[in-house]
């Protein structure tokens, strides 16, 4: 016979102002099986919580139900107390009277008549309750992370200097991703390389990271703690042990006027190249594309005249398998271009700024190139028509973002302050010409950036013109900026030499197909998707995996690696045991009962079904039933609903409980 | 005069806002409306202050200026708006109901030019552009205004000295009839 403790709450005022506890308490005591019952005011506090552990042990009760917020809330907190008593946490439920209840009621009789029932169902279920053993699954303290930008790398070392292993997967031939290509950063105009490279360095010699770059995430399989992952290595046709970095192939390549992508395609590479001089790795890979030997048959000069002999034409893509406990997700963003988009994609370019064929009409990080010491123009900014020098300069703001016309409804974030300091840049390098920017609000919140935009006005002398940009075209060798200030309500026309775009910060092309592969959720322009907006901003839905960076949402430098080391420090704590607890709410089959038809296995989000085979003790094959992965179980009960056989019981959430839940009404 | 609850006529916007199918909130004053309107140099209001002027409720602002009247409905505004305000229906929206709303322009004399249009046609059963012109001189006190244009159009046949009426002048005044009685019970505009 069961001894079953009802503890009922008045939270303060929200419950009680509109449900009559007390009753509740008097009416729940008379129910079957119910030995004690009472209220209190704030249950969650710690003497509620005394209350409850002393009336388990004086009581001697076998179970117990809480009514008071939703379980989303305190479930936790009244397990632990339970446990602390000395009962199995599992024995204790929750009757949501406050969500449920007085949160939506006006009338107090019927609201607590409500309550009454809605504890009286908690009070059936909870009999049939079992006392369930915590689930633990080994941790495999290797961390896995996508992306080698800022995010990635900071991640990385932060996770190895811990002393776990750490898988480093980068797409292009070398990390470093957008930081690398920024000239200067805000708002301490401090070169980006200068203070990047070193980071990239010091995760080429790391002893605990091991790096994979011109690669990427093929499949993901497993579970928080034992995932499986296979990383397609892409063949680079240069053995990387061989290679000493000297150069001479690519010095000596006949192909030299193929666009780079790392300059934003206006300087120029060889078909076997380094993205950029201060690379990592330092070796070259040959884009088969463009290389005249894999289009022609013929050439092989990089061969030929490579010391070491690391040039390998015969190279294939690779599959290589690597067990990790968690995955970082750091594959940062793309920037919107205002070119005519396929028919059909949500995103419009601007067709009143020429499609982006005004050849002098260049986005932001073309222009981070051209400032950049060590960009195709060597650190002048000269222009991509015809390479003089820009003496009248117009910047505009939010091309792209705030506009849900063209497709993005949400601020990019960064632009304002790259823009100011690609007006401080320009007047660094250009002393005698004028930037003007074009911006419909200045949003600089964070540390120093409110002056930095200031000072790019009053002392830089960029001036501000509060309004948007309403059509450009090219007139002779100028481009017309049609414009309009809107504080004075006039027209503005300007001709300028160049034109830069602060165009918006999009998620990484393919995000949505990485994140089928991991399955984790992401919004509707694919930014991934955090478990809470506030209080779990780095991690996913989905258990051991982690997001940083600007694969989650527009972000600047500083926040990037804020949420790095956040997530960061989570993997840490995921790696801090051996052993990983989990709640042991998971699916269970009644072998005897189960046909084998597997219908649970095609509809198990997790992946959590497997086949197990029943023999006799001759070991002859009797049947093929279902089997329930508790480490992989997510405890959805998807599977009880669809079994034909009625197989299959999530624990807590029987079809037994359930019509006891129901009879109790 | 400055702007004050008193002033803020949200219920004026609501009519402009139901008949343009538009909201005045999605603005947030980017200004790109006005930088590629091709008649903003003659607006004493231009078109991102329009819509500043209906977010606050300052519809009277707006009637007693030219803006709406020297809006040629390119639809610049509208292709280009970032936040897909309709910015012609809005514009057109505030044209109707300028037609009963007091303070109406005095700048441009559309609405007498509209009114004397309407007459002629309710009288006659067609237009009879003499008389139109003629009155609406005298009536807007300009009465030499392209007087020389007359001999011109009158040689080319395009203006007739007499005017001539239609036949079913009573189906006309039916129509007209019609409208006024769904204006009073404010079925129509």
């Amino acid at each position: 016979m069961s001894r079953i403790g009802v503890f009922i709450c008045h939270c303060g005022e929200n419950i009680s102002r509109t449900v009559d506890v007390e009753r509740v308490a008097l009416e729940v005591g008379k129910m079957p099986g119910v030995a004690f019952s009472t209220d209190y005011k704030y249950m969650c506090s710690d003497p509620g919580q005394n209350l409850l552990k002393k009336a388990i042990q004086e009581q001697k009760l076998t179970h117990v139900v809480v009514a008071a917020c939703s379980p989303r809330m305190h479930e936790k907190t009244f397990r632990k107390a339970v446990e602390a008593a000395g009962l199995n946490p599992y024995l204790c439920e929750m009757a949501n009277i406050r969500e449920h209840c007085s949160w939506v009621h006006e009338n107090k009789e019927e609201a607590t008549a409500k309550a009454i029932e809605i504890v009286g169902m908690m009070v059936e279920r909870v009999k049939k309750n079992r006392s369930l053993p915590a689930i633990t699954v080994p941790v495999t303290k290797r961390a896995l992370i996508i992306g080698g930008g800022i995010a990635g790398i900071q991640a990385a070392l932060d996770i190895a200097d811990c002393g776990h292993e750490v898988i480093l997967v980068e797409r292009e031939p070398s990390i470093g991703g957008h930081m690398a290509q920024l000239s200067e950063t805000f708002p301490t105009l401090d070169c980006s390389q200068c203070i990047m490279t070193p980071k990239m360095v010091d995760v080429a010699n790391h002893p605990k990271i091991k790096l994979y770059t011109h690669s990427e995430i093929e499949l993901v399989e497993g579970y928080i703690g034992n995932f499986q992952v296979t990383i397609k290595k892409k063949a680079r046709s240069v053995d990387e042990d061989k290679c000493t970095g000297c150069g001479v192939c690519m010095t000596k390549c006949p192909q030299k006027k193929i666009p780079n992508k790392f300059d934003q395609n206006i300087g120029m590479r060889t078909a076997i190249y380094v993205p950029f001089p201060q690379a990592v790795p330092n070796t070259p890979v040959i884009d088969r594309e463009n290389c005249t030997m894999f289009k022609t048959g013929k050439c092989g000069v990089c061969q030929k005249v490579c010391g070491p002999g690391a040039v390998d034409f015969e190279q294939q893509d690779q599959l290589i398998v690597e067990a990790v406990g968690a995955i970082v997700v750091a594959t940062g963003f793309d920037l919107y271009t205002i070119n005519e988009k396929p028919k059909g994609s949500a995103i419009k370019g601007y067709g009143e700024f020429g499609h982006g064929k005004i050849p002098d009409v260049i986005d932001g990080m073309t222009f981070e190139r051209l400032a950049s010491a060590s960009g195709p123009t060597g650190g002048k900014i000269l222009r991509p028509s015809d390479g003089k020098e820009p003496k009248q300069i117009v910047f505009i703001q939010c091309i792209g973002s705030r506009a849900r016309e063209k497709g993005i409804s949400y601020c990019s974030k960064v632009c304002c302050m790259y823009t100011a300091k690609h007006t401080m840049l320009y007047h660094h390098k250009v002393h005698d010409g004028q930037a003007y920017v074009f911006f419909m609000d200045a949003r600089t919140p964070g540390k120093s950036y409110d002056e930095f935009w200031r000072r790019s006005i009053e002392e830089e002398e960029a001036v501000y013109i509060r309004g948007m940009v309403s059509r450009l075209y090219q007139k002779g060798d100028k481009i017309v900026v049609m414009g309009s200030d809107i504080a004075v309500g006039v027209q503005v026309e300007i001709e300028a030499d160049m034109v830069v775009l602060a165009t918006a910060v999009m998620p990484q092309k393919g995000a949505d197909t990485l994140a089928q592969k991991l399955g984790i959720s992401y919004d509707k322009y694919h930014f991934y998707s955090e478990a809470h907006a506030k209080l779990r901003p780095v991690e996913c839905a989905t258990a051991g995996i982690y997001l940083a960076g600007a694969c989650q949402g527009p972000k600047d430098i500083p926040e990037t690696v804020s949420q790095a080391s956040a997530a960061a420090a989570k993997v840490m704590t995921l790696f801090s045991k051996d052993q990983l607890e989990r709640e042991p709410i998971v699916a269970r089959v009644r072998e005897a009962g189960c046909v084998g038809c597997f219908a649970c296995k095609k509809v198990c989000a997790y992946g959590a079904v497997e086949e197990k085979e029943i023999r006799d003790r001759q070991g002859n094959l009797i049947k093929v039933v279902a089997y329930v992965n508790p480490g992989v179980c997510g405890g959805c009960g998807t599977c009880q609903a669809t079994c034909p056989s009625k197989s299959v019981e999530l624990d807590g959430y029987t079809d037994e409980q359930i019509v006891a839940m129901i009879e109790a009404l | 005069m400055i702007i004050s609850q008193e002033t803020m006529d949200v219920d004026f916007v609501r009519k402009v806002e139901t008949l343009s199918g538009t909201s005045v909130r999605r603005c947030f004053q980017c200004g790109k409306c006005s930088a590629g309107c091709p008649m903003a140099t003659f607006m004493e209001h231009p078109p991102n202050r329009v819509v500043r002027l209906l977010q606050l409720g300052q519809w009277q602002r707006i009637l007693a200026g030219r803006s709406i009247w020297y809006c040629a409905s390119c639809e610049t505004c509208t292709t280009r708006c970032p936040n897909k305000v309709d910015l012609t229906s809005i514009m057109d929206a505030l044209r109707k109901l300028s037609w009963d709303a007091e303070g109406a322009s005095k700048e441009s004399y559309v609405q007498l030019a509209n009114k004397l249009f309407l007459q002629n046609i309710r009288t006659y059963g067609r237009q009879y552009e003499m008389r139109l012109a003629a009155v609406f001189n005298v009536k807007s006190g300009q009465f030499l205004k392209d007087l020389m244009l007359g001999p011109k159009l009158l040689a080319k046949g395009k203006l007739k000295l007499f005017h001539s009426k239609n036949k079913n002048l009573s189906e006309i005044e039916k129509i007209f009839t019609r409208i006024e009685e769904m204006r009073a019970k404010g079925e129509a505009l």
